[in-house]
C-alpha cells in the first residue's frame, strides 16, 4: 500500500540535536565504571573510558573499576585508586562487597583513609536483597561514616530501607515508569536522589524538578555500557531553568564533595 | 533531510509521565524537527485493540503528519484481522502493530503465528514489539511468509545481540533500536553481524519516551551523512511508501 504525504517545511528543521551544546555540558557523571564484564560482548579498558568521555559533553566522572564489585573488593577499590591517580578528570568511587560483610568494616576504614567519599553498592550483581544481615550492615556502617551511597536496584526495594535515617543515597537504576514511588520517597528525604540515566519520559526530569527539586536529580551515564547523548539531550531540552539544570549537571555533586 | 519516526503511539500509559494526546506527538516532533510519525493508540495496546484502533482513526483524520498502525491482538484473531482490513480501507492506516508483553503471545505460539498469517496476508509492514531471546524465532516465520516484512521494535530489547544475529539472517526483518536503557554499541553490533544500514529505522517510542532518547542514539553511532539519511527517513519511505520533501 502506498500512501503520499506532503510535508509542509515551514517549520525550522531541527537538526541541533546533532551538536552537543553547552547546555549538555556535564560536570560530574556518577555513574562511570571500567574494567572487565563477563556479560558485556567486549570489555573497555580506562583508556577508551576516558576516551569516550573526551568526546561527550561529561567533564568529570565519578568511576570505578569492575573488579571490585566482581571479584574482589579490597583489591578493586585498590586498583581503582591506584589508577585513577593519574586522570584529573576521575574522582574514585569505592565498594564493598555485600556478599561477605564481614571484612566490610575493614574496606571502608581503608576508604576512609583514602579520602574515598562514595560507595558504590552492586546488589542486583550481587543478589542481595534489603534485608539481609550483610546489606545491612555495609549499609549502617557506611551511613555511620558519612558516606554517600551510590545504589542500585528499584529504589521501590531499597527506599524503604533506608529512610528515615538521614542517608545520602542516589539511586543509579530508577527507571521513568518507577518515578512516582521515588518522588513519594524523596518528599520526605532531603538526601535522596536519582540519576537522569533512565528518566526518558517526555516529562520525567521535570517532574522531578517541579515536584521535590532539583536537588533530587543527578546525572549519571553507565558510561561505557550506555549511550551518553540519550540523557545529556533530555536534560538540554527539559523546561526547567538554567539553575536548575546546572544543579543537575554539577551543583548538586559538587555540594556532596564540598 | 526529513525524519520519519515509525515507532510511536498516542495516548495516555500508566505511569507517571504526560503522554496525551496527538497534539502532544505533533509538539514533541516540532521540537525535534521529526516530519511524519507512525503510531499505534496506546488504549489498542494494553486494554481494547479494536476500540483503540478507531478511537486513533478520529486522531489521524486530522493529522497528516501522523499515520496510524492498527493494533492486532493475536488472542482476538478474526476480530481483529476484519479491523485491520477496516482500518488499511480507511487509507490512514500504514501497517500493523502487535505487542507481546500485554496479549501475553510470544513468537513461537500458535496465536502469533496466526497473527502473522493475517498482516502476511494484508500486505503491510508489521511493526512487532520484541524483547526477548524469543526473536531467533523470527527469521523463520517471516522467511516462511514471503512478502512479510517485520521491524522489530526495540530491537529485541535485553536481547539486542540475539535480534541483530536474526535480521542479519533474514531480509524480511528490520531493526528499530528505541528503549529507555540505551545500551551502548547496539548499532555498531548490529553492523558487524551483518544488517546492513538499509535495515535500519528511526523509532521513538514517543510519547511514552521523549524522541531525543533516540535520536541521541543515533548520535552516539557515528552514522555517516548518508547512512543517517538512510535511517533517519529513506528506509521507512522506502519500506511504508511514504512521500516526503526532502
Amino acid at each position: 500500500m502506498s500512501t503520499s504525504t506532503a510535508v509542509d517545511r515551514d517549520r525550522t528543521p531541527a537538526y541541533d540535536w546533532l551538536t552537543p551544546s553547552p547546555r549538555e555540558q556535564i560536570g560530574w557523571d556518577v555513574d562511570v565504571l571500567y574494567g572487565p564484564w563477563p556479560r558485556h560482548h567486549r570489555d573497555v579498558t580506562l583508556a577508551e573510558v576516558r576516551r569516550r568521555l573526551d568526546r561527550s559533553p561529561v567533564c568529570g566522572a565519578l568511576a570505578l573499576s569492575t573488579r571490585g564489585p566482581l571479584f574482589d573488593d579490597r583489591a578493586g577499590n585498590e586498583e581503582t585508586l591506584r589508577d585513577l591517580a593519574d586522570c584529573p578528570e576521575l574522582l574514585p568511587v569505592g565498594t564493598v562487597d555485600v556478599r561477605d560483610a564481614m571484612t566490610a568494616e575493614d574496606r571502608l576504614d581503608e576508604l576512609a583513609a583514602a579520602g574515598v567519599r562514595f560507595l558504590r553498592l552492586f546488589t542486583v550483581e550481587q543478589a542481595a536483597d534489603p534485608g539481609f544481615p550483610g546489606y545491612r550492615r555495609v549499609v549502617g556502617l557506611a551511613l555511620e561514616r558519612g558516606m554517600v551511597l551510590l545504589h542500585d536496584g528499584d529504589p521501590r526495594r531499597y527506599g524503604p530501607a533506608l529512610m528515615d535515617r538521614g542517608a545520602d543515597v542516589v539511586f543509579l537504576d530508577l527507571h521513568a515508569y518507577l518515578l512516582a514511588d521515588f518522588l513519594l520517597m524523596a518528599r520526605e528525604e532531603p538526601g535522596f536522589r536519582v540519576t537522569t540515566r533512565m528518566l526518558s519520559g517526555p516529562d520525567s526530569v521535570e517532574r522531578v524538578v517541579h515536584s521535590v527539586g532539583a536537588r533530587h536529580l543527578v546525572f549519571g551515564s553507565r558510561t561505557p555500557f550506555m549511550d551518553i547523548s540519550p540523557a545529556t539531550l533530555r536534560l538540554r531540552y527539559a523546561d526547567i531553568s538554567d539553575d536548575e539544570r546546572d544543579a543537575v549537571a554539577t551543583g548538586n555533586i559538587e555540594e556532596l564533595l564540598s | 533531510m526529513p525524519i520519519i519516526d515509525v515507532h510511536a503511539h498516542v495516548g495516555r500509559w500508566q505511569f507517571h509521565l504526560t503522554c496525551g494526546d496527538a497534539d502532544d506527538n505533533l509538539r514533541l516532533m516540532d521540537r525535534y524537527g521529526i516530519d511524519l510519525q507512525l503510531v499505534s493508540a496506546s488504549e489498542a495496546v494494553v486494554y481494547d485493540a479494536v476500540a483503540g484502533n478507531a478511537a486513533l482513526a478520529k486522531e489521524l483524520a486530522s493529522r497528516p503528519r501522523l499515520h496510524g498502525y492498527a493494533v492486532v491482538n493475536p488472542n482476538r484473531i478474526e476480530e481483529s484481522a476484519a479491523d485491520l482490513r477496516r482500518c488499511l480501507d480507511s487509507g490512514r492506516f500504514v501497517g500493523a502493530k502487535i505487542h507481546t508483553h500485554y496479549p501475553g503471545r510470544l513468537p513461537g505460539s500458535r496465536e502469533m503465528a496466526e497473527a502473522f498469517d493475517v498482516v502476511a496476508e494484508a500486505g503491510v509492514p508489521l511493526l512487532l514489539h520484541t524483547w526477548g531471546r524469543e526473536v531467533l524465532q523470527l527469521p523463520e516465520m517471516v522467511a516462511s511468509r514471503p512478502g512479510l516484512r517485520v521491524i522489530m521494535g526495540h530491537a529485541g530489547g535485553d536481547a539486542w545481540r540475539e535480534a541483530a544475529h536474526a535480521a542479519a539472517s533474514c531480509e524480511g526483518l528490520y531493526l528499530e533500536h528505541c528503549r529507555t536503557a540505551a545500551d551502548a554499541g547496539r548499532v555498531a553490533y548490529a553492523r558487524e553481524a551483518g544488517v546492513p544500514v538499509e535495515r535500519m529505522l528511526f523509532g521513538t517510542d514517543a510519547t511514552l519516551i521523549d524522541p531525543c532518547w533516540s535520536l541521541g542514539v543515533l548520535r552516539d553511532a557515528g552514522f555517516t551523512p548518508a547512512e543517517l539519511d538512510r535511517v533517519l527517513w529513506r528506509n521507512a519511505a522506502d519500506l511504508f511508501g511514504l512521500q516526503v520533501a526532502s
